[in-house]
């Protein structure tokens, strides 16, 4: 018996397919099996947000449900402009309301505190169980306080790490508008690898830029464990334009690793302990690993990340879980909003596919990282990645960082491309 | 003859013309080119027009492609997108540019 449904009578027609009928919004890949399958994603973060938004776009009629613990989220990347002192919370929030009422994503403002792969389901802290078809996880990171002697999570209220967006950014903003001019600042940046390549070089240059306008007489110190950081040339290049000496840099080899914490007395040891350095704001942002849920549910290897089949971002442990964002092993990706957002939309490509009982595509994606030195003078670093024996490459040839030298107009056109891609990519997430 | 029909076949029409828009509407299934666009967009969508960044989904495929090979190739001047289009085929960027007239 013909099914002489829409698709066919625009078949007939001559229109070489339906998703030409859906016109505006949206493309649609009618995939009948992807109808009936549940996709539940935990964390409404850069790539939790965008799986469950593309999924919606691929293959409309498929259900997701996206948990989230916060009914608002705040991006890490643009809280350095907050701490900088020239933007607001309020320009680095993002709801969830256009997710559920224009994609019909059920929305869900809970916290999932274990999963359940074998009966595949997910139990939230207020009780419920959920179950999935295919689950989707993007928590983020934790932070390996136990690495450093001295501190601990508790003191956060203190020291703020601001490595997650939010009351933390608050709170280091509101510790540098108390400090008095004069003061010394220092960030005890995280070993590689941790969210956000260029994120405390970026920190300490809009800091710099606050205190160059209203503390002039102030130091920056950043103790590093590593011997480089990303966008370095370019940093340094634009710290000595800028901020002259205000900002001291010490290698890991030299002299800076941090080896203890003196919360009291707000001073960092380092270099074997022959250095006592005292803060009068301290940032210490502590090692990273995969966030809590994904070592809870298995899913994380000995280094305290998430192994994922980097073609689809399947988790290595299980075939319904995918795993995305920060807390995966992305090959050459690094741990970013972009590199989430590009990933979310491998999985959802790959998971509409996969339910449809169709192989998956070979990815290829990219990654746009801008870093504001003021807020009129940008760097970026872009990359494009494929799939290449076994793991996101970067394509050779392609990418790079900003030109060294470049005029002032250039690193101007590059700050508001920064702005612009802030507007993109929020809203190509949650708007 | 209502408007979105007169809407449907004006589409139809400019997706006839546009043979990399066509080749890429022949599969019922998410392409690669599709996959990759969606890439694009992560930056080049409706809210960042207002930046200077254009819009895609409002530029003709012959267009993005043409552009595309300027950027790799050194003709037309660029902050970033030279080092973006240097990562791409010619026919990776057709079939990027084609999807765009879906969106």
């Amino acid at each position: 018996m013909h099914n002489f449904n829409r698709r066919n009578f625009l078949k007939v027609a001559g229109i070489s397919s339906a998703a030409a009928l859906t016109g505006v919004g949206c493309a649609t890949n009618g995939m009948r099996g992807a109808d009936k399958a549940h996709v539940v994603v935990v964390g409404g973060g850069s790539g939790g947000a965008t799986a469950a938004k593309y999924i919606k776009q691929f293959s409309p009629n498929m259900r997701v449900t996206l948990i989230e613990p916060n009914a608002t989220y705040y991006t890490c990347y643009g809280s350095n402009w907050v701490i900088g002192g020239f933007a607001g919370m309020d320009d680095i929030a993002h709801g969830y309301d256009t997710l559920r009422d224009d994609y019909g994503i059920e929305i869900v403002q809970d916290r999932v505190t274990a999963v359940d792969a074998a009966a595949r389901s997910v139990r939230l802290a207020g009780g419920d169980s959920m179950g999935y078809d295919k689950l989707v996880m993007s928590p983020g990171i934790d932070f390996r306080y136990d690495d450093m002697p001295g501190i601990s999570e508790a003191d956060a209220d203190r020291i703020p790490h601001a490595w997650k967006a939010g009351s933390q950014t608050e709170l280091l903003r509101s510790q540098l508008r108390n400090m008095p001019n004069g003061g010394v600042f220092v960030m005890v940046a995280p070993p590689n690898p941790f969210r956000c390549p260029p994120g405390p070089y970026e920190r300490v240059s809009l800091v710099a830029n606050y205190f160059k306008q209203e503390k002039p007489r102030s130091k920056i110190i950043i103790l590093d464990p590593k011997d480089g950081f990303s966008k370095q040339g370019l940093f340094e290049e634009g710290w000595a334009e800028h901020y002259g000496d205000m900002i001291e840099w010490r290698a890991g080899s030299a002299g800076g690793r941090a080896e203890e914490i003196d919360v009291n007395n707000m001073t960092v040891l380092a270099d074997s302990g022959f250095e006592r350095v005292r803060a009068d704001v301290l940032n210490f942002i502590p090692a990273q690993r995969a966030a809590q849920i994904a070592h809870d549910a298995g899913l994380t290897n000995d280094a305290g990340w998430v192994p994922v089949d980097q073609l689809t971002f399947k988790s290595e442990m299980d075939d319904n879980i995918y795993v995305l964002g920060d807390s995966s092993v992305a090959g050459a990706m690094p741990k970013s909003g972009h590199s989430a957002n590009n990933q979310g939309k491998i999985v959802a490509a790959a998971i509409v596919r996969e339910v449809s009982g169709q192989e998956p595509i070979n990815p290829s994606s990219a990654n746009t990282c801008y870093s504001l030195v003021t807020p009129d003078y940008a760097i970026s670093v872009a990359a494009v990645y494929q799939y290449q024996d076994g793991a996101m490459a970067g394509v050779s040839g392609a990418g790079g960082v900003s030109p060294s030298g470049a005029s002032s107009s250039f690193r101007r056109r590059e700050a508001e491309y920064t702005r612009a891609w802030y507007a993109g990519i929020t809203h190509d997430i949650w708007g | 003859m209502k408007k979105s029909h007169l809407y449907l076949v004006g589409l139809a029409a400019s997706l006839a013309m546009a043979g990399t828009a066509t080749q890429a509407l022949a599969d019922d299934e998410i392409t690669r080119g599709q996959l990759m666009a969606a890439s694009c967009k992560a930056c080049h969508n409706a809210a960042a027009a207002d930046s200077g960044v254009p819009d895609l989904n409002r530029i003709p495929a012959d267009v993005i492609v043409s552009q595309m090979k300027a950027f790799r190739d050194g003709d037309r001047d660029a902050t970033i997108m030279d080092r973006h289009a240097k990562g791409y085929t010619d026919e990776e960027m057709e079939a990027m540019a084609g999807y765009f007239s879906r969106f």
